[in-house]
């Protein structure tokens, strides 16, 4: 016969300080990985610098030109594309390929902090490839801010958070951190070519060029492009976002594992 | 008639993967305040035993209870009691000694200071080189440390020493020694003779998924009908005890 002398559960959960820490240590990690600050943070800048000058002077709509109407809405995509499909799940499948989850998983720390963890300094990350992107187009290429700021802030973090949301799925399917990488990269390179990283969207095939608006990437594209001449936003670019957030978050988190 | 809760309660588990059965029927029940240890060959089912007592994979049948709590359901409660040092886990390799104690200390409500844990596991030296950098004996160390963080009543050791040199091995004994005294249940798993012989107090052989026998170290040998829990070893499961560490 067993009594019931069960222990008093302590139900202490990580507080604040815990998710600080756990923060500050992500941070360290990313920024101590050179290599991998070098593609978010340096391709959109180099495309930013190859194109800016030609692009500058090309007026396209009003007194816009089309460093405004297409280079800038595309290279702050691509940094953002870059750090939540790519870069963020590869750490995150390295963190479960080395054991670091697992070892996590023996703690108090739940999967949500390591997630929202990495999650907040991928965006830091971002927010300084847009910083710098901004300040080379506005101080050095004479572009001009986004006619609607606040609009603009409001596309690029719904953006955001659909390329996370893509990047968690990669991130919560990938059993290794090489197949991270390659899972990222093909759907990266795929909505990138879809949401013309190679050319613009006109130039596609016209069956490519009509769903290109409605895929995260070319969504993103048109709908900063959008806010910078002060026009509306396309609704099917909203959706696609909003849509992409959603489901993305929604399939990563059923499908996120330990190991 | 028990009148205490026991530390760890396993009671018939299996769990088989692709390649055949790992564990296949194994109840265990250790006490408060023991130092228990689990021996075996490699691929007896040792580590996948102490996993599903750990929480990390759930059994195919059967019950873990750690102090009454169940490790899934009571998965909050459970990690605050427990402290576990796996077989092959790192860290994140960039951060430093100091970080990584710092890191682990947030995630419990009363732990153990950074330099009381340095001082324990011999890290002193090392404050602030990086994972990447440490030996594997100062990792598995530091890999220590970290189970014993948020003052555990259960802590469980996957192959405790390991790759450690023997200044190192006696280091750790003499750590165990001291947990023994504040009394946290251990769970040793090991295929070190000498190292479950000196610290245990009874001991599992798991053989193929399953306890074929279990007793005082010295309760084995006799069981074996030989003079060292080596011998025993041999004679009870029909094995030798292959010698990597």
């Amino acid at each position: 016969m067993t009594t019931a002398t069960r222990s008093p559960a302590p139900q202490h959960r990580p507080g604040p300080d815990a998710w600080l820490t756990l923060t500050v240590s992500e941070a360290k990690m990313v920024s101590r990985d050179t290599a991998g600050l070098i593609v978010p943070l340096g391709l959109p800048l180099l495309i930013l610098i190859m194109s800016a000058a030609a692009a500058g002077s090309e007026v396209l709509v009003g007194t816009h030109t089309a460093l405004e109407v297409f280079v800038l809405p595309l290279v702050i995509t691509l940094v953002i594309a870059t750090i939540g499909i790519v870069n963020m799940p590869s750490f995150l499948a390295y963190y479960r390929r080395s054991g670091i989850l697992r070892r996590l998983a023996v703690t108090p720390a739940s999967p949500s902090m390591v997630l929202v963890a990495q999650g907040v300094v991928s965006v830091l990350q971002a927010l300084l490839g847009l910083v710098l992107a901004l300040t080379v187009a506005l101080v050095f290429f004479g572009a001009n801010p986004p006619e609607r700021i606040a609009a603009a802030i409001g596309v690029f973090l719904l953006a955001t958070l659909a390329m996370y949301a893509l990047g968690m799925v990669v991130a919560s399917i990938a059993p290794t951190p090489n197949s991270a990488v390659a899972i990222g990269l093909v759907l990266f390179f795929a909505l990138g070519a879809l949401g013309g990283l190679f050319g613009g969207m006109a130039a596609l095939p016209d069956f490519l060029s009509g769903i290109a608006p409605w895929l995260p990437f070319g969504a993103s594209v048109e709908a900063l492009g959008a806010v910078w001449v002060g026009a509306d936003v396309p609704a099917e670019n909203l959706l696609s976002l909003a849509a992409t957030s959603v489901l993305g978050t929604a399939v990563a988190a059923a499908l996120f594992r330990w190991e | 008639m028990t009148t205490t809760t026991a530390a760890v309660m396993a009671d018939s588990l299996t769990k088989a993967y692709r390649g055949g059965t790992a564990v296949d029927g194994i109840t265990l029940r250790i006490e408060p305040g023991e130092v228990f240890g689990i021996l075996g060959t490699n691929g007896a089912g040792k580590t996948t035993t102490v996993e599903m007592i750990a929480g990390l994979r759930r059994p195919d049948s059967g019950e873990v209870r750690i102090f009454g709590l169940d490790p899934h359901r009571d998965r909050g409660a459970v990690r605050q009691i427990l402290g576990v040092q796996l077989q092959q886990a790192y860290m994140h390799h960039a951060l430093s000694v100091d970080e990584l104690i710092d890191l682990y200390r947030s995630f419990y409500p009363d732990p153990r200071p950074a330099a009381d844990l340095r001082a324990l596991v011999g890290l002193e030296d090392q404050r602030r080189v990086r994972f990447e950098k440490l030996s594997g004996g100062q990792q598995q160390r530091l890999s220590i440390a970290l189970a014993l963080v948020g003052r555990p009543r259960l802590v469980i050791l996957d192959e405790l020493t390991t790759g450690l040199d023997p200044h190192a091995r006696r280091r750790m004994w003499s750590t165990l020694e001291g947990l023994r005294k504040e009394d946290v249940t251990i769970v040793l798993v090991s295929h070190a003779m000498d190292e479950v012989e000196r610290l245990c107090d009874r001991v599992a052989l798991i053989d193929a998924g399953r306890v074929v026998a279990l007793d005082t170290p010295a309760g084995l040998a006799a069981q074996g009908g030989a003079d060292s829990l080596e011998d025993a070893f041999v004679t009870l499961t029909g094995r030798e005890l292959e010698i990597d560490g």
